[in-house]
């Protein structure tokens, strides 16, 4: 009756998780209760069905937790780099466009104010970066040189992609 | 990495044996933290790469292991086990400079009827 009611708790909470973690946690979850259930070291058949109940549902709160509920470390890893990617190219078509409606700027001036502002932005990323406790998937100086080599393409994957938000 | 009171106790139950895999409730319980807390926690270390899982192998059990579904445990990687002893040892070297100064502060007040 417990264990039932236990399970039914589990599987309720696993329905609010991603796909791609959903079953294995439900299985993990439901060994558990039922080797709580069944454990005689625990004590008598009472505390073990209060002790199974205990669980599920501290399951069933947490499964609302983000972290558990994000997908797997390495497809939002993608997700973020493919972010990254769109957001460079859509800046990418905004000036192209802005150039072919407006006239392509000429002179010193505009190419002056492109390098001041691109320096600015390197500056930001460069700050964040030297403040920040962690970063993903490069080292720090990795991502360093990303900044500075590819000047705004760099700026823009670390800020997307390599940033951890504290 | 931020080491909170749960995670704190949670890296410490896992230190004292670092080569034995255990599953979720035995660590709920040594580490006295309910499963709503050590799940996403340790969801957390396994992005980080800092704990591994793998599912208990049939007939692998301390015990009669038929009847039941197979358990998944947890275990620390080498990595694991090297940030979760640096992080323990600085958040004591963290708290023993408070303590002491406290302790400092407390004995360098006057005490009441002192001519000062």
């Amino acid at each position: 009756m417990t264990g039932r009611l236990a399970e039914y708790l589990i599987r309720r909470a696993c329905r609010r998780l991603p796909a791609d973690t959903r079953d294995d946690r439900c299985r993990e979850w439901t060994a558990e209760v039922r080797a709580i259930l069944e454990d005689p070291g625990t004590g008598p058949a009472m505390l073990r069905s209060a002790r199974a109940l205990g669980y599920a549902l501290g399951i069933w709160k947490c499964a609302h937790h983000p972290r558990l509920r994000e997908q797997s470390a390495r497809r939002a890893g993608v997700v973020r780099v493919a972010r990254g990617v769109g957001i460079y190219l859509g800046i990418l078509g905004l000036v192209a466009g802005f150039g072919l409606v407006f006239g392509m700027p000429q002179g010193p001036l505009p190419a002056i104010l492109i390098i001041v502002l691109a320096l600015c932005f390197d500056g930001f990323c460069l700050t964040d970066l030297a403040r920040a406790r962690e970063v993903r998937y490069l080292p720090k100086w990795g991502w360093a040189l990303a900044c500075l080599v590819q000047s705004p393409l760099g700026g823009i994957m670390y800020l997307s992609a390599g940033r951890v938000r504290s | 990495m931020k080491l909170t009171k749960p995670l704190e106790r949670v890296l410490k139950t896992f230190l004292a044996h670092p080569d034995q895999p255990r599953y979720g409730y035995d660590l709920m319980q040594a580490a006295r933290l309910p499963s709503g807390t050590l799940y996403p926690m340790l969801a957390r270390l396994q992005d980080e790469g800092l704990v591994t899982s793998q599912w208990e192998l049939p007939g692998d059990g301390d015990r009669d292991s038929s009847g039941r579904p197979p358990r998944k445990y947890y275990q620390l990687t080498g990595e694991g086990v090297r940030v979760a002893r640096l992080e323990i040892a600085q958040a004591a070297s963290r708290q023993a400079p408070a303590a002491a100064r406290r302790t400092v502060q407390r004995s360098a007040r006057p005490s009441p009827g002192s001519a000062q």
